[in-house]
């Protein structure tokens, strides 16, 4: 166990320059931004001379680039991000609001995207060079060279639209105030179009990795030995081929995380789905920059941390990390 | 001068055989010949597009028939001239995105790789950091704060995901600095740079080139979501933006949003296809080359 807590701090510790730098990254885009800091942070467009004073004193931003770094460091460890100026608000209450929506879309499509592209991958694998197999394929293409946002108004246009049997837009709906059992199925009604927009982009990514994965295993010497030995194929298939062609799957979840966050945020605007991507719209569209910087840093920390848990559960999976 | 032709004798020997590999991909070919048909639609757009992609003359919101192919948008412009004029922006950005990231990407890897130490070190962290965080919003920030022409959309997409090839390459320099006629090179006193551009790079540049092609397609979806978020270039036509401004539009003329997109997926298929061609053909040889130095 002790290489498994060893593993754990090796790893923690490896997440730390990873916020250093996209603090960096933030701190130099709000100096270099048209317009002074301490406006910036205010969120105002004319703040009076007393406001940006007190900012200055406060962020030092009168004091030299290296102490005012640190400065802008610890802020953002406390969670500090500065004000919104469109919603005059503190931009991590903005974002506290929202994230809960974002995430449960991201992680929904995630955990469901990965599921499907691995049996897929089984199933068509067992076909190998077969028409299933070549049809598969290239539908993982055409699924990755796909824009989220298209996809998901094609969606829109097929399913509500045409066929009326999902809303366009929304979490829940307005008009009826539901509780408990008749408001988590509202929800999940609501879900549906999303997070099949979201799930369908990122079934290609876990297709290919295992698809080679299994390929790459069934041709390992231990795999033809029980091959040759007269083990039953379905069953060196089930139990030893699939059990190791999906840890790379594993490794990459974390990764295509950040990609399925990017995915969602575009997809949530088109479903005007209350989370962290309207919010990003606004900001844009409003040029409201401490926002924009602050949904950044929040969704690069998350992203982090979710890349720390899949590590963890990879090596909950295969004891042979703990000891690398 | 003798030496000279027997180089370029060379050079011409192996694109022909590069290409008689290439040739055995049928994804590749497929990708190549779509990449073929977009490049000859971007020069001559102004002879195959019927309409002036920005004029308003047509009625507004007609569907697909024979005088507009894909029908006209809400302003009466006809989406069919659009979608070809679109074709120079989505190509451009790819490969001047791309080729800038290729271009960082083989530099700051290849030095990294090759001089190791602890300059390698923080490349490799900044590098992994890059990695794992999305492009997507760091360019989107950057656009929308500093300014949205094309040639700075170009820019930035480049700047931001050259770490890919990076480790790439960094990985190839890792590996070839170990490899004999490195090391007869630098035992006969070749200079660090000479050997960096005449072996490691030319050598080590394989895996970038197939990863390069992906990046295009990339690039071209990168610049489509900036458009859709309304932070495309105005003064160009392009696939993402045509979207943007048909979906108001979208449940009543459907051509104007569907058609913008499905070149937009043919786009990007046809560079993960020769992506996949260039993996294909040059893992094959990279194979020969191992055996012949552990033999």
């Amino acid at each position: 166990m002790s290489g498994f807590v060893r593993f754990i701090t090796r790893r923690v510790i490896s997440i730390i320059p990873m916020v250093l730098l996209i603090v960096l990254i933030n701190f130099f885009i709000i100096h270099l931004a048209p317009g002074n800091p301490a406006q910036i942070i205010s969120g105002l467009e004319q703040p009076s001379q007393e406001v940006i004073k007190a900012l200055e004193h406060r962020y030092g931003l009168d004091k030299p680039l290296v102490v005012q770094l640190g400065i802008y460091f610890k802020n953002a460890l406390k969670g500090d991000l500065g004000y919104s100026y469109i919603y005059s608000e503190p931009v991590i209450t903005l974002i506290k609001e929202r994230i809960g929506a974002t995430l449960l879309l991201t992680l929904t499509s995630a955990v469901l995207a990965f599921i499907s592209g691995t049996l897929l991958a089984a199933w068509s694998s067992r076909y190998k060079k077969g028409i299933l197999d070549s049809i598969l394929s290239i539908l993982s293409y055409v699924l990755y060279a796909m824009p989220s946002f298209w996809l998901a108004l094609i969606l829109i246009l097929i399913f509500s639209s045409n066929l009326r049997w999902f809303p366009t837009a929304g979490m829940f709906n307005v008009r009826l105030s539901l509780h408990g059992f008749s408001r988590f199925g509202d929800i999940l009604y609501h879900l549906f179009l999303p997070v099949l927009t979201l799930t369908l982009i990122q079934i290609p990514v876990y297709f290919r990795v295992t698809r080679s994965s299994i390929f790459q295993v069934s041709r390992d010497e231990y795999i033809l030995t029980m091959t040759a030995a007269g083990l039953e194929r379905k069953k060196i298939f089930n139990k030893y081929v699939l059990k190791n062609a999906i840890l790379p799957s594993v490794t990459i979840f974390g990764l295509t995380l950040g990609y399925a966050i990017t995915g969602s945020a575009l997809v949530e605007i088109v479903f005007a789905w209350p989370g962290m991507g309207r919010l990003m719209l606004d900001a844009v569209f409003k040029r409201d920059y401490n926002l924009l910087l602050g949904i950044y840093f929040v969704l690069a920390v998350c992203i982090c941390i979710a890349i720390l848990l899949t590590d963890v559960f990879y090596a909950i999976l295969d004891p042979r990390i703990r000891y690398k | 001068m003798q030496s000279e032709k027997v180089m370029i004798k060379r050079k011409s020997n192996n694109i022909i055989k590069f290409w008689h590999s290439y040739r055995q991909s049928l994804y590749g070919l497929i990708g190549f010949a779509i990449l073929l048909i977009f490049i000859i639609v971007a020069l001559f757009a102004p002879i195959i597009s019927p309409y002036n992609p920005h004029a308003m003359k047509g009625e507004v919101l007609l569907s697909p028939s024979l005088s507009h192919l894909m029908g006209t948008d809400h302003l009466g412009r006809d989406v069919f001239s659009r979608i070809v004029y679109g074709t120079r922006v989505s190509l451009s950005v790819g490969f001047i995105a791309a080729g800038l990231s290729a271009i960082i990407g083989i530099f700051i890897g290849s030095f990294s790789g090759y001089y190791g130490g602890i300059v390698d070190e923080i490349v490799d962290k900044i590098v992994d950091t890059f990695l794992m965080i999305p492009a997507f919003f760091l360019i989107l920030i950057i656009v929308a704060i500093f300014g949205n022409s094309i040639f700075y959309i170009m820019l930035v997409i480049g700047l931001t995901t050259w770490p890919q090839n990076a480790r790439l390459m960094r990985a190839q320099a890792l590996s070839l600095r170990e490899r004999t006629f490195v090391m007869v090179a630098r035992a006969t006193g070749e200079s660090n740079i000479r050997i960096l551009f005449t072996h490691i790079i030319p050598n080590g540049i394989y895996p970038v080139l197939a990863n390069t092609a992906l990046q295009m397609g990339g690039a071209i979806l990168t610049e489509a979501a900036l458009s859709f978020l309304g932070l495309g270039d105005p003064n160009f036509v392009s696939w993402g933006k045509m979207i943007y401004q048909a979906r108001p539009y979208m449940t009543f003329a459907w051509w104007a949003v569907v058609f913008p997109g499905i070149f937009i997926v043919l786009a990007v298929v046809s560079f993960s296809f020769i992506g996949d061609g260039l993996q294909y053909t040059f893992n094959p040889k990279l194979n020969v080359k191992q055996k012949k130095v552990s033999a």
